[in-house]
């Protein structure tokens, strides 16, 4: 009899464990529905993308000295660098340069080896094209400068959370002129050079 | 108590004082209730369906459906709309009588139980003296659409999903039908009316929640089963079985579906509030609140607010378990159907019938709380 009691006892428990473990659950998800929604409805409204963004790679024709160095540190070697040897002056004279970014992973190694620095990477991101061919762009198509979420009037640009004041969520109550959390590069610099002078310490050593 | 607002009454007087016989005025009467509570339930259903999105939404931190109408109320209706225009297709190899049965067979029986809900003290189809007892008869013909929707797909998805929810639907009657027994026990009556009357003495204080604490939990952890609500969607998860039973439907009858869903997640919220929670009943009963303001209770006036008092209270009571219901879902995990079936035939059931034999006893014991 009193090993049954024991086990009703310990029954008994458990059903109360599980149940104050479901009502934690819905306490934890009743306080989710105070907090305010993080959507981006993205057609009209866009994030603006942070600084080390990775999007279509810019091209400039002028910089470029065919070295294919492009090619090689790409992982598939994909940009296409056409180019034919002038006899007479014996220089590579680049006829054209295409990426397919139908291919392209985006991992910047191209951008990072370029001797010359003609390839950069911009925030550009909406490349849907109706047909896959059309993402095989030619050095004109690289050439052309990105499109711009805060210079278009029909979309509410927004920071992106990293770049909000310290303590905001929500980057529809911040205005463009709200400093983002912490220190810019230049505002450290600015730090050490007045905490080091304090110091008496010639700068730059 | 007072009789309260008789509208079919009032109505039939008014008939007969034109000189229509009373049988004639019976029969004209008839189709108003029953368009009402028809309508009643669609409209529920889309009220319950923008509600569930919506909260779903904020519970996840998103706005859900935000451009069909202010706030995207319109958006069930959008949606049903889709469904309606949507190409009707019964699969080659299918059964086709038996997939067009299906979703009617499931549909019909919810429907059907809405002759119960009693909104006021006159306010519902028919006072049948079986009451309750035929909303869990009705409740049991839903599987067999759901079995027979599932063999008709002749789609292993359809056939399993259709046999889970036959088994569930099965196995949670039984302990959903004991608790109901416990209520039914100290009510002496199987009419919701009864029931709702019974509690109705001392407002909040008398109703069913306090002296059947165990009853409401059990009862409600079935009507989440019998709904197939998201701790116990197994029939139609969607990560293991696609959507189940319903897997080969589309258009008008993936709508039957739908619609029967959610008509029966609001009827057993409905169900929950008249028998654990005073059904139309006011938290401080009315007959007290009019002693304390000096008004008669047989003034129309009062009898009007009174029964509009008894619709809101009811539409609250059943709105807030349907919140309940929808915070649950993104609580809960899915449970696996051994667990299931573990829940409902060792736990649920051995502790229903535990309270059952409890209620029986505090019957005996204190006839004066447990009605004797």
């Amino acid at each position: 009899m009193k090993d049954f009691f024991q086990k009703v006892n310990s029954y008994v428990k458990e059903a109360f464990g599980a149940s104050k473990y479901l009502f934690d659950g819905i306490s934890v998800t009743f306080d989710h529905l105070k907090r305010r929604p993080v959507t981006v409805q993205y057609p009209y409204e866009k994030l603006i993308p942070s600084e080390r963004y990775r999007g279509r790679i810019h091209y400039e024709f002028d910089k470029c000295i065919a070295c294919e160095v492009c090619v090689r540190v790409c992982p598939i070697n994909l940009p296409v660098v056409d180019w034919v040897m002038n006899k007479e002056t014996k220089k590579k004279e680049l006829r054209n340069y295409s990426i397919d970014f139908g291919a392209c992973i985006f991992c910047g190694n191209c951008v990072e080896y370029c001797p010359t620095n003609c390839l950069s990477m911009t925030e550009e991101y909406e490349l849907a094209t109706f047909d896959r061919h059309n993402l095989n762009y030619d050095n004109v198509a690289l050439g052309r400068l990105p499109t711009n979420v805060t210079s278009d009037p029909t979309v509410k640009s927004l920071k992106e959370l990293t770049y909000l004041p310290k303590g905001v969520m929500d980057p529809h109550d911040v205005s463009p002129s709200d400093s983002r959390v912490g220190k810019l590069p230049e505002e450290v610099l600015d730090w050490m050079i007045t905490s080091k002078s304090s110091e008496e310490v010639p700068v730059g050593k | 108590m007072t009789n309260g607002l008789d509208l079919e009454f009032s109505f039939n007087e008014a008939l007969k004082s034109f000189g229509v016989p009373s049988e004639i005025a019976h029969i004209i009467w008839l189709p108003f209730p029953m368009l009402i509570v028809l309508v009643a339930a669609v409209v529920g259903v889309l009220v319950t369906v923008w509600l569930e999105r919506k909260i779903s939404a904020a519970a996840q931190q998103r706005i859900g459906p935000e451009y069909a109408g202010a706030l995207g109320v319109l958006q069930p209706i959008a949606d049903g709309l889709k469904l309606l225009v949507k190409e009707d297709i019964i699969p080659e190899k299918a059964d086709s009588i038996l997939f067009t049965a299906g979703p009617i067979l499931v549909l019909v029986p919810v429907i059907l139980s809405w002759l119960i809900v009693p909104f006021g003290q006159n306010l519902l189809i028919s006072n049948v003296g079986v009451g309750i007892f035929l909303w869990i008869a009705l409740s049991s013909i839903q599987p067999i659409g759901l079995l027979m929707s599932g063999y008709a797909s002749n789609n292993k998805y359809s056939l399993l999903g259709g046999l889970r929810a036959a088994a569930q639907s099965i196995s949670y009657e039984i302990p959903l039908a004991l608790s109901v027994l416990a209520i039914v026990m100290m009510t002496n009556s199987l009419s919701t009316v009864d029931i709702v009357e019974q509690q109705s003495g001392a407002g909040i204080l008398s109703w069913n929640i306090w002296r059947q604490p165990i009853g409401f939990v059990i009862f409600w952890i079935c009507a989440l089963a019998e709904c197939e609500r998201l701790p116990f969607d197994l029939p139609e998860a969607e990560e293991e079985l696609v959507a189940g039973y319903q897997t080969e439907y589309a258009g008008m009858k993936f709508a039957l579906f739908y619609l029967g869903s959610y008509i029966n997640l609001i009827l057993s919220a409905l169900l929950v509030s008249v028998l654990y929670l005073g059904g139309w009943g006011f938290p401080i009963p009315v007959e007290t609140i009019s002693r304390i303001l000096n008004i008669p209770i047989d003034t129309s006036l009062v009898q009007v607010i009174t029964a509009t008092l008894g619709i809101v209270m009811t539409i609250l009571k059943a709105y807030l378990l349907v919140f309940i219901a929808i915070l649950l879902r993104w609580t809960t995990p899915r449970v696996r159907i051994d667990q299931l079936l573990d829940l409902g035939w060792k736990f649920l059931l051995p502790i229903s019938l535990a309270n059952l034999l409890l209620t029986a006893g505090l019957k005996l014991a204190l006839p004066k709380f447990f009605g004797g």
